[in-house]
């Protein structure tokens, strides 16, 4: 970290501070990648990885501080400096347009000189061709982009990002969408690029990925740079597994690892489900083959990195997902044909994971948000009219037990804060009747006082009898609040622990290392 | 509140703006602007017979856009409402002369159930195509509509011809004087008493009873409404039917009522006029009966016109469209602003793609 720029440095930050209104994504980032080599850049959802990135590639200005790109100084947030200094980045989400040929996406999209306005498809395509001639499923030039394996638009990404003869690639989470095979062949060209002299930085989350292609790791924990670079040879995967989930605070240091069969917290099973798999979802892998059991008086904790089942879980549970194969029994009777609302009457309410887009309608007002569940499943009624007045009145009375602040139950719930928000859907959904909650990051965002409410009140629920499965990313609060925990890795449910519980051994489950 | 009275003020003038706007384009076009004006106020109000003519033009606009209004609160766009409008009056026509011995009460009672299922089955096309697959309704209601059009063309011109009709346009037979519910001035009380009677049913429907509350969820936020377990899809159906049976019956109410036949392309924009009653009248009832009666007023002051002034009525057309452009143009970008709330209303299967 000295101040005079040196030669090997492909890519240098320094103090780079990035924030989102509140949110402090990157908190005084230094950092400098050695040119020609593959560094992996590792960390929790939220650690700032991303937003590391988009700060190189000049797509975001830092607050403060400095970035250079191949010795050459990016002024804040100017994209195109950064890639006129050999700089390009590899989106999580695919760029190129589906409904274009192969030749036309490149075309378009890749920053390369020459063209012209009026084209004819012929040309284009010999003037791509060399690029995807070494391409494993080389694609015809003249097929769509959307006809493509995920793998290839994978490749085609790339040598977009290529094109203009970059020297350093950025790639954020490019595995995320792949199968482990095309993981392999996506590594196998990053590495044929390195030994080309392109200097690589990839975002991962699997220490086995990490292991399995970098040369160096980086660690980022809450927008901090925790760990790194390091050279992968000489790292060991325990400490590094360590640093992405903090170890500052060991609880215990005893394991219990067991893949067993579960003790049941109570007499009555709230929740069961047998061999479940679901289809893959859009947003992430389908689950494969879970069992899972939730007893009365039981919190049981679902930890794991973003993205491997968590949701798909949850929406099974809810009857949003159909099962492609398994069981599911709600107080051990068979649940798998019940609607959604048949589900709710059942006892089963929900914390979604988005509380702004699932759990409420910020347009809608308070009273009605608070008064849904009033609305769904078939229920007999004496009269086809209801009393507005009536639900305003329920909802406001609801509204202040459970300490929401507001000025009107007529205002829309979008007005509110994010934690006012979630107390709200608490209000709704743990009111009456709660035998089986699902809370899904109920304390994401939240501060210190929302956060400690919404924990009080998910114990307080299992003290009185409700099974309660809660799924988030933070460790403190599963270890805080569980009497078990599982973690899922790839759909599957990878371990199951008891408290007193091992950070250590948690952060391996998760992210699937072997020590 | 405020926000209320804000948005029913910046519609006053923006209607204002129309008429400035319309008023300068007849001035640099060498008309009386003064002329124009007064030949208005007379057509829709003052004249004799003006304003029945004016509560004549604004019941099926009324009646359609509160079809329309119900779909937009589900979150869609039916703008269809001329087809259902259509075939529901020729459904109510072909019931009428089928039985046209029956009991008046009784006739009229099957024919506007008919008319109302004819105009729910034509939104219901598009509604389940919307629902199942993600169509856009906003092409699939309106190809229906031509689709209604033509068909209206097709009875009208072919099977339901009256062959000893002497007119230039192809018509049907006229119903029985008995079933009749107007005279030819297309106003009445009894008609008054149904709008009426309507309007306040489709009133408590919307906001005093669990359907209407489902629907203004699930238009909302289909997401949000889709994990608290209500059934989107059988919602969102459910409105498309009321919405296209709402049109059906006003093209029965326009049988029974002043038409007492049908002709070929007989009020041919009333279905998109309004659209725009729904949007001036901000998708309230009470802001839609007043929204309707001055586009009726409009409607009849451009019928009207030609007798006074030497002003083409296409000027008056213009005022129409004027107001149309202004206030959807307010309404689209108020969308737009709301816009984190619309949350794709993802198809029900959200199959990958292969």
């Amino acid at each position: 970290m000295t101040d005079a720029p040196s030669s090997a440095g492909a890519v240098r930050c320094r103090g780079v501070s990035v924030s989102f209104g509140p949110v402090r994504a990157l908190r005084d980032v230094s950092l400098e990648l050695e040119a020609g080599r593959i560094h992996a850049l590792v960390g929790q959802n939220g650690a700032g990885k991303t937003t590391l990135g988009r700060a190189l590639a000049g797509l975001q200005a830092p607050d403060s501080g400095r970035v250079w790109v191949a010795d050459r100084e990016i002024p804040g947030g100017n994209v195109r400096a950064a890639a006129a200094a050999g700089l390009a980045m590899v989106h999580q989400h695919f760029s190129l347009p589906p409904s274009f040929t192969v030749a036309e996406a490149l075309e378009l999209t890749a920053a390369r000189p020459g063209g012209t306005a009026v084209y004819r498809r012929s040309d284009l395509e010999k003037r791509w061709r060399e690029y995807v001639a070494d391409l494993d499923g080389s694609p015809a030039l003249s097929s769509r982009i959307r006809e493509l394996p995920l793998e290839v638009r994978q490749s085609l990404e790339i040598v977009r990002a290529l094109a203009s003869r970059a020297s350093v690639l950025l790639l954020d989470e490019p595995t995320a969408l792949l199968t482990p095979s095309a993981i392999d062949a996506l590594f196998e060209r990053l590495r044929g690029l390195r030994d080309e002299g392109v200097t690589v930085l990839v975002v991962l989350h699997k220490l086995r990925e990490v292991e399995a292609v970098a040369d160096t790791v980086t660690v980022l924990r809450d927008g901090q740079l925790v760990f790194g670079p390091a050279e992968m040879a000489e790292t060991d995967l325990g400490r590094l597994s360590d640093a992405i989930v903090g170890a500052a605070d060991h609880r215990a240091e005893a394991v219990q690892m067991d893949e067993g069969v579960s003790r049941p917290g109570g007499d009555v099973v709230h929740l069961e489900l047998e061999n479940v798999s679901t289809p893959d979802s859009e947003m992430e892998v389908g689950l494969n083959e879970i069992n899972l059991r939730v007893a009365a008086e039981e919190i049981v904790g679902v930890a794991g990195v973003e993205g491997n089942g968590q949701r798909s879980l949850v929406s099974a549970i809810a009857g949003l997902t159909g099962l492609t194969t398994g069981e599911i029994r709600f107080g051990g009777a068979d649940a798998a044909q019940d609607s959604p609302a048949r589900r709710r009457q059942r006892g089963l309410r929900l914390v979604p994971f988005d509380r702004h887009t699932e759990g409420v309608s910020s347009s809608a007002p308070l009273w009605l948000n608070q008064s849904v569940r009033r609305l769904v499943g078939r229920r007999r009624a004496r009269h086809p009219l209801i009393s507005v007045r009536n639900f305003r009145e329920a909802s406001k009375a609801a509204l202040d037990r459970w300490r929401v602040r507001y000025q009107s139950v007529a205002q829309p719930a979008g007005s509110l804060s994010g934690g006012n928000i979630q107390r709200l859907i608490l209000s709704r959904e743990l009111a009456d009747g709660a035998e089986l909650v699902v809370a899904a990051q109920p304390t994401r965002g939240l501060d210190f006082a929302a956060t400690g409410f919404v924990r009080e009140s998910l114990s307080g629920l299992r003290d009185i009898g409700a099974g309660v499965l809660l799924v988030s990313s933070d460790l403190d609060e599963l270890f805080e609040l569980s009497d078990r925990l599982v973690v899922m890795l790839g759909g599957r449910i990878a371990a199951e622990f008891h408290p007193p519980y091992d950070r250590r051994a948690v952060g391996d489950a998760m992210t699937g290392a072997v020590r | 509140m405020i926000g209320q009275i804000g948005r029913i003020v910046s519609t006053v003038i923006l209607v204002a703006v129309s008429f400035v706007v319309t008023s300068l384009v007849l001035w640099v076009s060498g008309y009386s602007v003064t002329d124009v004006l007064s030949g208005t106020v007379q057509g829709a109000l003052t004249a004799t017979g003006a304003f029945t003519s004016t509560i004549r033009w604004a019941i099926p606009l009324f009646l359609i856009a509160l079809g329309v209004m119900v779909a937009f609160r589900a979150g869609f766009f039916n703008i269809g409402g001329q087809g259902q409008f259509y075939v529901g009056a020729c459904a109510a026509l072909a019931m009428a002369l089928w039985w046209r011995t029956g009991p008046a009460l009784l006739v009229i009672a099957v024919s506007v159930v008919a008319a109302a299922a004819a105009g729910a089955a034509w939104s219901l096309i598009p509604g389940w195509l919307r629902v199942r697959f993600g169509t856009d309704e906003v092409l699939t209601t309106l190809m229906m509509s031509f689709i209604g059009t033509l068909l209206l063309q097709y009875l009208t011109g072919g099977p339901m011809r009256n062959p000893e009709g002497t007119g230039t346009t192809a018509s049907t037979e006229r119903i029985p004087d008995a079933f009749r519910l107007t005279d030819s001035s297309g106003v009445s009380f009894r008609l008054l008493a149904i709008v009426a009677v309507t309007a306040v049913v489709i009133w408590l429907l919307m906001e005093r009873t669990r359907f209407g509350l489902s629907v203004e969820l699930a238009g909302r936020n289909p997401l949000m409404a889709r994990w608290q377990g209500l059934n989107v899809s059988r919602v969102g159906l459910a409105a498309f039917a009321v919405s296209g049976g709402l049109a059906g019956f006003a093209g029965a109410m326009e049988v029974f009522g002043p038409a007492g036949r049908l002709v070929t392309g007989f009020s041919p924009t009333v279905g998109f006029d309004a659209i725009v009653v729904v949007m001036v009248g901000l998708l309230s009832v009470s802001g839609m009966a007043l929204s309707a009666v001055f586009f009726g007023g409009l409607q009849a002051a451009i019928l009207f016109l030609p007798i006074v002034t030497d002003v083409p009525p296409p000027a008056l057309v213009f005022l129409n469209g004027m107001v149309a452009l202004l206030v959807t143009a307010r309404f689209r970008s108020r969308r737009r602003r709301s816009a984190p709330e619309s949350v794709a209303p993802e198809p029900e299967a959200g199959e990958q793609e292969a």
